[in-house]
């Protein structure tokens, strides 16, 4: 009994003791904070991982629906060749082995893709390292989807280099673009959209950025098509075709070599590369003709034909641009990146059940895609004569924007005389400055 | 009365506990404390700036900087080196010194300051700014972004209590003190009711859910979904919005008592908020532009965005430092009403005695 006693005394006294030192609720909330957050560590630590070029799951739904023809098979043999010959976000690879020519060879530097690849680093000198990471994945994503984490929200949704499709360009609608037109689009920037200048950047830095734009814009593009050609051309089903046919490198995992002795689907590989990078090496600025510098009465009358070619039937632009360039008049019409899991493939951008699965996979919400209001807007691609000669007579790819021939022999019946694209740049310089 | 003594809280301290002990309370608690608030405030500024420019992994070793000893790093290099150096290696330098003035303080409340659960605190300061370096320097050695947002998360909670070190050891913590500005002895009506604790607490707890939330943003990985983003976003949004107005009627109850110790932090957290609202409406605009229900302003389709532009860098950073000032301010004001509850409750109970 004593003993009890003596043990019940003790605890009291014990409880007494703590009584006197409890902390202030702050300290306590501090340590439960300090718990918590110890705990999110912990689970960090484990969590992350170096980012990795997530498959074009997108592509190979839409070519499901399409060609009626599971998509499976192929994405397991194309997703590892993919890496194989582009590498990794941490180490890209440009499969130099593949190409057909120097040009196509040198069309990014592999020692230019190391500094922009990985993550973001920096040193004494103030070399950089990791710039697509620091400057653009926020936005375009880790593979270039345009799916990045804060694309939801802006508008328009940044670019998914993957398609290889690129609106602001010296070159026609059909083309790549070439490296000049890149490097103006990081100088300048997209005024009114979420596109930044990155003038404050060296030229050096901006060149690696390039790099490895087109290098995502090669890698997405080669995905795409080798996923179609596999179902279109290579028997490609639920299961995998013969050997000769699958989509394989026959040599280590590890290689990028092209093998002595091609089989029929290597030889698609190499087809479908020598076409992707092709196309960004032969990509030319389609010519412009001397801007008429006028002035006074002259342009003052160029300025009206203009008008009136704005507002006709062959340009036709105040049939979506509205009178004026006053704007209003809604599309109804959708970017060639969404038509891409949509109308393309019959599906309505409006049908929320249909387009789930794709939104699941990784695609965007579709968004209406709306004429510009041009009076006394700004020109998304710039504004300049040139430019806007270029984009009547090219369209702005991936829109419904259309181009319009200019041609001496096509005035007045199905085109405008490069007079009268002049003409119209002249209205719709006056148009912006003046509205 | 001596029995109540021992039981009673850090809140309900008794006076003889401070300001009139037998033993002279020394002042350097109180100046450290302040000395802590001062510091760190530009320390969060300065590691909101290393975010902004992405220059975390400008310094890539730790503890050391380029294989130098923290301190020793060459000045020159330092100063006329790099942008990015300058503030990762700045960082350091402000969050050591804050560490010596933790030292500092923890030994000036053991051998200044009667009240042990202030020894205490003070060695919860100083756990935590050591526990916060580790945190930084593990973000560098891992090369870990989860890890930076987790260290921009702790970053005001330290800072919040520094603000509560600062607040226990000053003069608003006498008993005398807050029973003056209770009104005790003013009129015969005798103090107004005291507000609940439940609003300054849920402040604390949406201030600190903001900052772990902004973080999400600031810190997205690579990886990250858009739609996830996209909630986080809206939910940051939504959350500000029930926040200013939790602050308006914080405001509003803490100037129906009557107490300026409690009303003024209240009005400054009114203030604050709106500035902070601004600023996260800017922080936005500069990063990703005018989002559509502000595209009807005037220059917003013209706007032109430009990478690591200084005034952004100051507007985002603005953003980061004063949402960790709101929490602070919440915090104190959360502290200072409990203390003013338990200080009354005493008091009451003395004069039914």
């Amino acid at each position: 009994m004593l003993g009890s006693r003596r043990r019940f005394l003790l605890r009291k006294r014990s409880v007494q003791t703590i009584s006197c030192c409890r902390v202030p609720f702050a300290v306590q909330m501090f340590c439960v904070w300090t718990v918590g957050l110890s705990c999110l560590v912990l689970l960090a630590g484990c969590r992350e991982s170096a980012p990795e070029f997530d498959v074009n799951r997108v592509r190979a739904m839409s070519l499901e629906i399409s060609r009626d023809v599971p998509t499976e098979a192929a994405l397991q043999d194309v997703s590892p060749l993919i890496e194989t010959l582009f590498g990794t976000p941490q180490s890209p690879r440009w499969p130099v082995e593949w190409m057909a020519t120097d040009e196509q060879r040198s069309l990014v530097s592999l020692d230019r893709l190391k500094i922009a690849a990985g993550g973001v680093t920096s040193d004494q000198e103030n070399a950089h390292t990791g710039l697509y990471q620091e400057h653009c994945v926020i936005c375009h994503g880790i593979s270039g989807s345009g799916a990045g984490p804060a694309s939801r929200y802006q508008v328009p949704y940044p670019r998914d280099f993957r398609a290889g499709v690129f609106k602001w360009k010296s070159t026609s609608r059909s083309e790549k673009p070439t490296r000049d037109d890149l490097m103006q689009l990081l100088v300048k920037g997209i005024p009114g959209t979420p596109m930044p200048s990155f003038s404050i950047l060296p030229p050096s830095e901006r060149e690696a950025i390039v790099d490895y734009v087109i290098y995502l814009s090669v890698r997405g593009e080669v995905e795409r098509e080798l996923l179609a050609f596999a179902i279109d051309m290579l028997d490609y089903d639920t299961t995998p075709p013969e050997e000769d046919l699958r989509l394989r490198l026959v040599s280590t995992a590890d290689s990028a070599e092209v093998p002595s002795e091609m089989t029929e689907g290597q030889e698609a590989i190499a087809e479908v590369i020598d076409d992707v990078v092709g196309r960004w090496t032969s990509a030319e600025p389609t010519p412009v003709p001397p801007y008429p510098e006028l002035e006074g009465d002259e342009l003052a009358a160029s300025i009206e034909r203009g008008k009136e070619i704005f507002h006709g039937q062959i340009a036709n632009c105040a049939g979506c641009h509205g009178q004026g360039g006053a704007g209003g008049l809604p599309s109804l019409d959708y970017d060639d990146w969404t038509k891409d899991f949509t109308t393309r493939i019959g599906i309505s951008p409006d049908d929320k059940d249909a387009v789930k699965p794709f939104r699941k996979a990784g695609a965007l919400p579709p968004r209406q895609i709306d004429p510009r209001v041009l009076a006394g807007g700004i020109m998304h691609g710039g504004g300049d004569p040139e430019t806007l000669y270029r984009r009547i007579q090219n369209g702005i790819a991936g829109t419904p924007m259309p181009s319009v021939e200019i041609s001496e022999d096509s005035a007045g019946k199905t085109g405008l005389s490069p007079d009268q694209a002049w003409d119209l740049v002249n209205y719709l310089s006056e148009m912006i400055a003046n509205p | 009365m001596a029995s109540t003594t021992n039981h009673a809280s850090a809140y309900s301290t008794p006076e003889s506990d401070l300001g009139q002990a037998a033993v002279p309370q020394s002042r350097w608690p109180r100046r450290l404390a302040v000395a802590l608030v001062v510091l760190v405030w530009p320390l969060i500024w300065v590691g909101g700036l290393v975010t902004t420019y992405d220059a975390g992994m400008s310094v890539p070793d730790w503890p050391g900087t380029y294989g130098y000893n923290l301190f020793l790093y060459p000045l020159s290099t330092w100063l006329l080196g790099p942008f990015d150096l300058f503030i990762e290696h700045g960082h350091r330098l402000l969050g050591a010194l804050v560490g010596f003035v933790a030292i500092g303080f923890l030994i000036a409340s053991w051998r200044g300051d009667s009240r042990r659960w202030v020894t205490v605190l003070a060695g919860a300061v100083l756990l935590a700014v050591i526990g916060q370096g580790v945190l930084g320097g593990m973000r560098v050695t891992m090369s870990a972004r989860v890890l930076a947002m987790i260290h921009g998360c702790t970053g005001p909670a330290f800072f919040a209590l520094c603000v509560v070190a600062a607040c226990v050891t000053g003069n608003h913590w006498r008993r005398k003190s807050v029973l003056e500005a209770a009104g005790v002895g003013v009129s015969e009506a005798g103090p107004s009711q005291s507000p609940r604790m439940f609003l300054p607490i849920l402040m604390v707890a949406i201030a600190y859910l903001q900052i772990v939330l902004g973080a999400q943003l600031r810190h997205a990985l690579p990886t990250a979904s858009p739609g996830m983003f996209a909630h986080t976003a809206m939910t940051h949004a939504a959350t500000a919005i029930l926040f200013a107005f939790l602050a308006g009627v914080a405001w509003w109850r803490m100037r129906g008592c009557g107490d300026l110790t409690l009303s003024r932090p209240a009005a400054g957290l009114v203030c604050f908020v709106g500035v902070q609202i601004l600023l996260g409406v800017g922080t936005w605009i500069v990063n990703y532009g005018y989002p559509p229900i502000l595209e009807s302003l005037p220059g917003s389709a013209s706007y032109r965005l430009e990478s690591k532009n200084l005034l952004d860098a100051w507007i985002v950073t603005g953003h980061v430092a004063t949402g960790s000032l709101i929490l602070a301010v919440s915090t104190l004001l959360a502290v200072r009403l409990k203390r003013r509850r338990a200080v009354l409750a005493e008091w009451r109970s003395s004069r039914e005695l």
